[in-house]
């Protein structure tokens, strides 16, 4: 066959072969975009994506059966690792409803510090979707520069829990005795580091800074805005009905926040807005984020104002035994919802323990948002969920 | 059903008791609890689809579902404290809240063991999908209606439903707890006023 006779064939070929046929595209479990174990495997026409089937469970740990083995003190260790991002966003409900449970309540320092920490735990993990989101979608700089900003926090909270993200830090009826405290005597040494709230102010002067340079830097970027504004759009109905929360709700309109709702710490003693947008898309869900952190700052500001002087722990028995009961406790995850049903039976370790992660539910919608999409727009549409995979997984 | 508390005897000044309680009334359930701020609607199994379509009107929000396995025998933990009088049973429970004010429920619905089937809430909320599957494969809990109850956490290939209070921990078989160096064992059991963090 000579060249210009097979140059004809495949001319012929294609010819007849314009058809698209069905691809199916597998994303994961190691892909840079899937934050980690996640696997997509997506049915595509072209460029648009038809189904999209979540598989996940490469990280499954069983807490749940875990927790049935454990007992209460010990579980705190464990609740810290469901998501890593913001551990101690996962610590705080669980003793919450332990507390309920045995009608103990944290003195009023602990709960601010509690406080504190929940939020410059929040402050971390909106930094790090911060900086690996525009990545996903092509911009390296915010990664380095965010990133280093993040690290004010985390040696905040490395001062005072000993822990850069696992702070394992509450106790049942309080907090426990800061890990940072060099000062002379054994009462002083309990309490927050020498200068601890002189640093955090200092900090969150940086993060004010950071802040309106993410403001610049990302979100007024055209192309950042390209990719991101009127995608993937999750309305209010819908982001109810699969039960997403948190900034992911907040972004479709909803302005619903455990921390204004439920008042399980002294929020309703500090000043700050219900950061919500209308929109739902990509861009919305990352500027919810952008303006929360300006809020948290807000937050730590006032608490560093009024955090009263006095004990850090409550009376409580060496060994927790809780009494017989059903609790559901939850609290404003940085990335939503997350929440315990805790069933005690009156021994040392629960019955059951149905633990609500806050990334599980909100990537349930998953499947839903994809339908439709064009590839390239997978990437911006998962990455804006900011979900972690130990959360999902549990 | 003894931890099933009778409704009339819930009658306080409590707002969210009264909240449930004219909610159970509307729904036609069989009873509800309030303790801890939890707030508990029992609902016939055979009705459970009806009810929660009904509820999601005042309290649109699907957080979650899940299930109890109820047993008197139990291969890890502790057991329930009156195993005399429990009623084996699995328990599944979803819960509504809304999303304007901090009013939630959750419902629950009896299911026999040696029938563990409950219709699925798929046909109306989207998001029950996953959380059916999970409780699908730990407790073995069949949801009519929900066409896609393959493993979502578990390998395919994996045995049993790992939730059931009758399945063994391994890691607990293999190396007993408590262990030769755990301090929880030096402490002396009783319920002292003593003050310290309780690890």
């Amino acid at each position: 066959m000579t060249s210009r006779e097979m140059m004809h064939r495949s001319e012929v070929a294609v010819s007849v072969e314009l058809e698209t046929p069905d691809m199916t595209l597998n994303i994961g479990p190691q892909h840079p975009a899937t934050h980690g174990v996640l696997r997509l495997i997506a049915k595509i026409h072209g460029e648009r994506i038809e189904t999209v089937e979540p598989v996940i469970g490469y990280m499954h740990r069983g807490y749940e059966k875990l927790a049935e083995v454990r007992t209460y003190a010990q579980m705190t260790s464990l609740v810290n690792r469901i998501d890593w991002v913001s551990g101690f966003a996962s610590e705080v409900p669980f003793i919450l409803g332990v507390e309920k449970l045995m009608g103990v309540e944290a003195p009023e320092r602990a709960q601010w510090i509690r406080l504190i920490l929940t939020e410059l735990f929040r402050i971390s993990s909106h930094l790090v979707f911060m900086s690996s989101y525009p990545l996903e979608l092509g911009a390296s700089t915010p990664l380095m520069h965010v990133l280093r900003e993040r690290e004010f926090i985390l040696e905040l909270i490395e001062d005072v829990t000993g822990g850069r993200f696992h702070p394992n830090f509450s106790r049942v009826g309080g907090v426990k005795p800061a890990y940072g405290g060099g000062s002379q005597t054994k009462k002083q040494s309990m309490d927050l580091p020498a200068g601890f709230f002189k640093r955090t102010l200092e900090a969150m002067d940086r993060m004010d800074q950071i802040r309106d340079d993410i403001d610049t830097l990302v979100a007024g970027n055209e192309l950042f805005k390209a990719r991101t504004v009127d995608v993937g759009v999750i309305p209010a109905d819908k982001a109810i009905e699969y039960g997403v929360s948190g900034p992911n709700l907040r972004a479709s309109g909803v302005a619903y926040d455990l921390r204004k709702v439920d008042n399980y710490l002294p929020y309703d003693q500090v000043e700050f807005d219900v950061i919500s947008r209308t929109s739902g898309d990509c861009y919305d869900r990352y500027v919810v984020r952008l303006d929360e952190i300006g809020e948290s700052v807000k937050i730590i500001r006032q608490a560093v104002d009024i955090i009263p002087s006095g004990p850090l722990q409550a009376k409580v028995p060496r060994v927790l035994k809780v009494p017989r009961g059903q609790v559901y406790s939850r609290a404003e995850n940085p990335k939503g919802e997350f929440g315990y049903y805790i069933v005690s039976e009156g021994g040392k370790m629960p019955y059951r323990l149905k633990i609500r992660s806050t990334s599980f539910s909100n990537l349930t919608i998953l499947p839903w948002i994809l339908e439709g999409q064009l590839i390239p727009d997978l990437v911006a549409i998962l990455g804006s969920l900011d979900f972690v995979l130990g959360d999902v997984d549990r | 059903m003894s931890d099933k508390p009778d409704a009339a005897l819930e009658a306080d000044a409590n707002p969210l008791a009264d909240y449930v309680g004219d909610m159970a009334e509307r729904l036609g359930a069989e009873g509800f609890a309030v303790d801890f701020d939890t707030a508990r609607v029992f609902v016939a199994r055979e009705k459970w689809v009806d009810t929660i379509n009904e509820a999601r009107k005042e309290l649109p929000f699907f957080s979650w579902l899940s299930a109890i396995d109820w047993s008197r025998e139990t291969e890890v933990g502790e057991g329930v404290a009156e195993p005399d009088e429990l009623e084996e049973r699995f328990e599944v429970m979803c819960r509504l809240s809304s999303v304007t004010d901090d009013k939630a429920i959750q419902f629950f619905a009896t299911v026999p063991k040696d029938d563990p089937t409950i219709e699925s809430l798929t046909g109306s909320i989207g998001g029950a999908e996953w959380h059916e599957r999970e409780a699908h494969e730990m407790f073995g809990i069949m949801f009519e209606g929900n066409n896609n109850l393959v493993p979502l956490y578990l390998p395919d290939e994996f045995i049993g439903n790992p939730l059931l209070k009758s399945f063994p921990l391994i890691a607990r078989e293999v190396k007993p707890w408590p262990g030769e160096v755990d301090v929880e064992g030096l402490v002396s059991d009783q319920d002292g006023d003593e003050e310290g963090d309780a690890s």
